[in-house]
């Protein structure tokens, strides 16, 4: 028996088949975090106090020579039902106090301007804007990309939260892409943010490319807020895949 | 119970044990492994509803690994000698030895390198995959194997002369 194939059995001889967890302390455990994530959602989101939002993060990876792939594991809190708030559009650019749940510091509001997508769900528009999160043991990490409705009154409903949950929320390249889980009052079309001089964005799903549509940041032209059609690409439905291209045609 | 909590259970039930022995594989110690585990169980049962129609075990196994590779750094432990848990094999002393065996020959690598052994060669994953898992390069993951595949042979080649020089 080669070195190899003796690790190889002795890892498995090894097994105690009647190893096991605590069940209950694993569901307990889970819908703590799940609900910290949505606590935290709420305080980095900065909109209002008692603003629940779902945190997605789904870090797409690059391949060299084919269309990035999705890498990571979801990490997911599903929202229960969002809460209006204030409008918050007119609010200054710039960075905004970071609130941390429970403190009583001031309610937190989008960082830059909120983008109209031009998609509506009855008399609402679907918005995106940017807000500050904190990730603790993540300092590089301050802002996330949050799907909203914004109704005609001018109050906004956040729908759904996307941030890092490491390395550095400006480097280059894509970040986060949020999916509709089916936790909010109406579809969220899929959506997330690049980084770079990015003209195009281009989506791959079952063979079928998809073009999303962009706007930039008004607080950091770098970065480049882009969301699906869901008429072509249906909310939820996984990518396989996405690329960014600049105003020469290249890829980024 | 939900429907969805009742999935998870299933799961979680199939998957503990393996995820327990992949944990005990990189830390040597048993209740670290399983706090790894119930930890790994956690975040997936936390992301269930997202996860579950997916590769939940897949994912499980990849916050396990990670959990273990970012927040264990000590040496790995010699397992207690008077704990022979319950067993199927006959042989227990052929058990115990193979064990003391496996201790001594991961105890000299380093967390990531035990992760990519134990990825490698108790998960049988390919080396493109492990890469993902541990975003890292697979040049990364193929250097890494090879330097662990290295020193567990010097390593195992001084257990077997310690083994016969005590009998």
């Amino acid at each position: 028996m080669s070195d190899l194939d003796r690790l190889r059995h002795a890892m498995r001889v090894t097994e105690r088949p009647g190893a096991t967890v605590d069940l209950a302390a694993v569901m307990r455990d889970g819908r703590r975090l799940r609900t910290r994530r949505r606590v935290a959602g709420a305080g980095a989101a900065t909109l209002a106090t008692g603003l629940v939002a779902a945190i997605v993060a789904v870090v797409v990876g690059a391949l060299p020579d084919d269309p990035r792939t999705v890498e990571r594991p979801t990490q997911v809190a599903v929202a229960p039902p969002p809460v209006a708030v204030p409008p918050t559009a007119s609010h200054p650019l710039g960075p905004t106090p970071t609130t941390t749940p429970g403190r009583g510091e001031p309610s937190p509001s989008p960082v830059g301007q909120i983008v109209d997508s031009g998609i509506r769900h009855g008399s609402d528009q679907r918005v995106f804007y940017v807000v500050q999160v904190s990730v603790p043991g993540e300092p590089r990490v301050t802002i996330g990309l949050a799907a909203g409705r914004r109704a005609p009154d001018g109050t906004v409903t956040t729908d759904l939260l996307v941030n890092d949950v490491e390395g550095a929320d400006r480097s280059p390249g894509f970040h986060q892409i949020g999916y509709d889980s089916g936790g909010s009052g109406a579809p969220v079309p899929t959506f997330g943010y690049f980084v770079g001089p990015a003209q195009q964005i281009i989506g791959t799903v079952d063979g079928r490319q998809v073009g999303a549509r962009l706007a930039r940041w008004s607080a950091d032209k770098q970065v480049v807020i882009f969301w699906f059609d869901p008429a072509k690409l249906a909310p939820g439905d996984k990518l396989d895949g996405i690329v960014a291209r600049d105003g020469s045609d290249r890829r980024l | 119970m939900a429907r969805g909590d009742a999935e998870f259970v299933e799961f979680a039930r199939a998957a503990s044990a393996r995820l327990v022995h992949a944990a005990f594989l990189m830390t040597g110690d048993h209740h670290r492994a399983e706090d790894a585990a119930q930890t790994a169980l956690a975040r997936t049962y936390a992301s269930w509803s997202r996860i579950r129609d997916d590769d939940a075990y897949g994912y499980a196994r990849r916050i396990l690994v990670n959990h273990l590779v970012d927040g264990w750094r000590r040496p790995i432990r010699e397992y207690p000698t008077e704990e022979v848990p319950e067993q199927r094999r006959d042989d227990v002393a052929d058990e115990v030895a193979t064990r003391r065996w496996l201790t001594a020959i991961l105890g000299v690598l380093s967390p990531r390198e035990r992760a990519i052994v134990v990825l490698r060669y108790y998960f049988d994953l390919p080396e493109a995959q492990v890469a993902r898992e541990l975003d890292v390069s697979v040049g990364t993951v193929k250097s890494t194997s090879s330097r662990a595949l290295e020193k567990l042979r010097s390593t195992g080649e001084r257990a077997v002369d310690t083994e016969e020089a005590c009998r």
